[in-house]
């Protein structure tokens, strides 16, 4: 129970279902960072929700596992210019992993999330499937977890509306229940990303190019940017005739350098394949073929019909409308309609209309 | 639920939480208010400030009330300030009350020696007395540690000590009703005392100023307190601890034998039943026990206890629950592993044999 309203939704509902419930608060992030330690006051939320449900809340410090198995993979994804997704690594790594165990050592049978997501057993075969509520839908997150970790686990909420599950709370006397939606990477919270980053990253500056190599400005390093980035390139006007705005469309990390486009309609910008590697499939084995499946190449885009080719160590993804700033290091998430097949990380991006 | 936390705080003793009900209904008058009922609140504040000088072989003069122990502890701390001599010297296992406080006063150029202490949590008085410099202006060493119970040899201390003439003050607030305390023979300067951990109300404790000349106000405001302490008084708090105190040493014996009693019951039967377990230290105050039970987490532990409904206590919970290794129990030499599997158990003076018998029940089903 992580002092939000839908972890809170999801402990009353398994409450009126009739299961013995104890809520666990999960301590991942250290205190020690002052300006982002809302952990007390989120802990203290946690905490009103369950005297209201009557159930007992204890704590888990599950700092060291998030900084060895989530934290530490970001930043080395980080350095060397790549968009990581830690929200992924900790669902995988910690929430149903360290966290899970950890459930188990204190009696539990199962687990249960707040996440905007379901899961069906269809004879032993555990599915995993989007949200009810379109614009919530956290399945993308969960493309990581296998058979075992959906079998122990229940998503209380996942066929409820987000407002819904306000309504709830705002009945049963939550002070949570219009408690601001958290946002961004769990331990960046609300804070300027480049500036978190500074912490743990000297400035390394190179130059920025136009794709036809002219220099036209200077970055601070390229773990700072991201592809497709529009804002904070800080690059004047009169490099061209046309007068607008510039996107990151490439890094080249050897030359340390920056490629920005101009205009969002660049084609430069779209791909219409990539590679990935490390592909999860939720059911264990790779769907069939022929079968018709999306992607989602990061967690608010749109789905896209491709077609998936196996090879001998990753698989090559063709989209059939090109995408925007396919950004290594990413997720790319498949779905077969509502079934969450699985994922893998984005190695390279191209687009066969340029090449 | 079967309560043995008592060293984290006790319940209210009834006869106290009756006189402060009383006390709330008919006495509400400003204690500096003039006329008759303002002048029978103060004299009932008077009074109280004679139970607690009876009960540690004070003057009336020398009683300081305040909002409790950590309250206590600052205002000592803070004289430092004041002073050209702003060197401390504490224990390695005070309560955060005196070690956090000197991490806030080191801005003002206050620097500190921490003295060492051995297994059973008694501090080292060589490396005490090696640690008086010349510019030495406080030693303060607890009576009684909150996580060990370890009794700190105070009296002899101070009696090395007398020659440097450097003021000393002890952070008493685990001691009262569970040992003999007397200033005197003690021979201490200042003492922290607070109301909830001998069954009196929370937001109440005192202060023993041995000599009030160079001692000086924490929190400002109005003339209370014959000017060291400002604020209106909490008149119910302090008359609850008043009578807290005098009950706690009118009951003293008797306590320290129940406590005794049943300290050495759950142990000899834990001794038997899980003799994998580790009694961490034995010159303790009576009925607090720190026991570590090495392949266990004690936060699981604590969670099954608490699914039995008993309240035991471990380690230093931080503000959102989670535990941390206690710094306590690392100065006696346990490793973070033992560390974090070990338990205190406090009992109080209404626990009986039927209740520990339980827990040591409890503890074998899960255990076993």
């Amino acid at each position: 129970m992580s002092g939000g309203v839908d972890s809170a939704i999801a402990a009353s509902i398994l409450v009126e279902q009739g299961y013995n419930v104890e809520a666990i608060f999960m301590k991942n992030w250290d205190e020690d960072d002052k300006e982002f330690c809302t952990a007390v006051e989120d802990y203290k939320d946690a905490l009103q929700v369950c005297d209201k449900l009557n159930i007992p809340l204890r704590s888990i410090d599950l700092i060291e596992e998030y900084w060895e198995k989530v934290f530490k993979i970001f930043l080395d994804e980080c350095k060397i210019g790549r968009t990581p997704n830690p929200d992924i690594l900790c669902n995988k790594e910690i929430k149903f992993k360290a966290f899970l165990d950890y459930a188990k050592e204190f009696g539990a049978d199962q687990i249960a999330t707040g996440h905007y997501s379901m899961i069906s057993n269809q004879n032993g075969n555990f599915q995993l499937k989007r949200g009810q509520d379109e614009n919530k839908d956290q399945s993308y997150f969960l493309c990581r977890l296998n058979q075992y970790q959906l079998s122990k686990s229940i998503f209380p909420i996942g066929a409820l509306d987000k407002n819904l599950v306000r309504e709830k709370a705002e009945k049963l006397g939550f002070m949570n229940h219009d408690k601001k939606d958290s946002t961004g990477i769990c331990f960046i919270g609300e804070r300027n990303f480049k500036n978190f980053l500074k912490k743990f990253f000297s400035i390394q500056p190179g130059e920025i190019i136009k794709n036809n190599g002219q220099v036209i400005g200077e970055h601070q390093g390229l773990m700072y940017y991201t592809y497709g980035q529009r804002q904070g390139l800080g690059i004047g006007g009169g490099y061209s005739d046309y007068e607008g705005p510039w996107y990151v469309s490439d890094k080249i990390i050897e030359e340390n350098k920056l490629v920005v486009v101009q205009g969002k309609n660049n084609s430069e910008l779209y791909h219409t394949h990539l590679t990935a590697s490390n592909i999860n499939w939720i059911a264990g084995v790779p769907p069939k073929k022929n079968k018709n499946i999306t992607a989602k190449i990061r967690y608010r885009s749109k789905d896209t019909s491709c077609k998936i080719n196996y090879r001998l160590n990753d698989i090559l993804v063709e989209f059939e409308n090109p995408q925007f700033a396919v950004a290594p290091g990413q997720s790319i998430v498949f779905y077969d309609q509502d079934i969450c097949l699985g994922g893998g990380f984005i190695e390279t991006r191209g687009n066969k209309n340029i090449l | 639920m079967i309560y043995f936390d008592h060293s984290s705080t006790t319940p209210i003793h009834p006869e106290v939480s009756k006189r402060m009900y009383e006390i709330n209904q008919d006495h509400f008058a400003n204690p500096s208010s003039v006329y008759e009922s303002g002048r029978k609140a103060k004299s009932l504040i008077e009074h109280a400030r004679f139970q607690i000088a009876e009960a540690i072989g004070a003057k009336r003069s020398q009683i300081y009330f305040c909002s409790g122990g950590t309250e206590a502890n600052n205002q000592v701390l803070w004289t430092l300030i004041n002073q050209k001599n702003r060197h401390i010297i504490i224990s390695a296992i005070e309560h955060p009350a005196i070690s956090k406080v000197l991490e806030k006063l080191k801005v003002f150029g206050v620097e500190s020696s921490l003295v060492p202490v051995d297994k059973q949590g008694v501090l080292n008085t060589s490396i005490l007395l090696d640690s008086i410099r010349n510019d030495t202006g406080l030693i303060s060493i607890m009576l009684a540690n909150n996580e060990i119970g370890s009794i700190q040899p105070i009296q002899k201390i101070i009696k090395q000590i007398n020659k440097h003439n450097v003021p000393f003050h002890t952070d008493a607030v685990q001691s009262i009703g569970k040992m003999n305390v007397d200033v005197c023979e003690l021979g201490i300067d200042y003492m922290s005392l607070s109301a909830h951990k001998f069954y009196g109300p929370k937001g109440v404790g005192a202060l023993f100023v041995k000599n009030r000349d160079k001692f000086s106000s924490f929190i400002v405001g109005g003339n209370q307190e014959n000017g060291l302490r400002g604020g209106t008084e909490n008149i119910a708090g302090i008359v609850g601890m008043g009578l807290a105190a005098e009950l706690a040493i009118k009951n003293q014996e008797k306590c320290i034998a129940q406590l005794n009693l049943l300290e050495k019951h759950f142990l000899s039967n834990i001794r038997q039943s899980l003799p994998f377990a580790k009694h961490n230290t034995t010159n303790n105050l009576p009925g607090l026990i720190s026991i570590s039970f090495p392949g266990y987490k004690s936060d699981i532990l604590m969670a099954k206890l608490d699914r039995s409904n008993f309240a035991v206590s471990n380690g230093s919970a931080c503000n959102a629950g989670t535990i941390k290794p206690s710094k306590v129990l690392k100065a006696i030499g346990l490793d973070d592993e033992i560390n974090l599997s070990t338990l205190r158990i406090s009992f109080g003076k209404d626990n009986t044999i039927e209740e520990v018998d339980q827990l040591i029940k409890a503890l074998n089903d899960i255990l076993n």
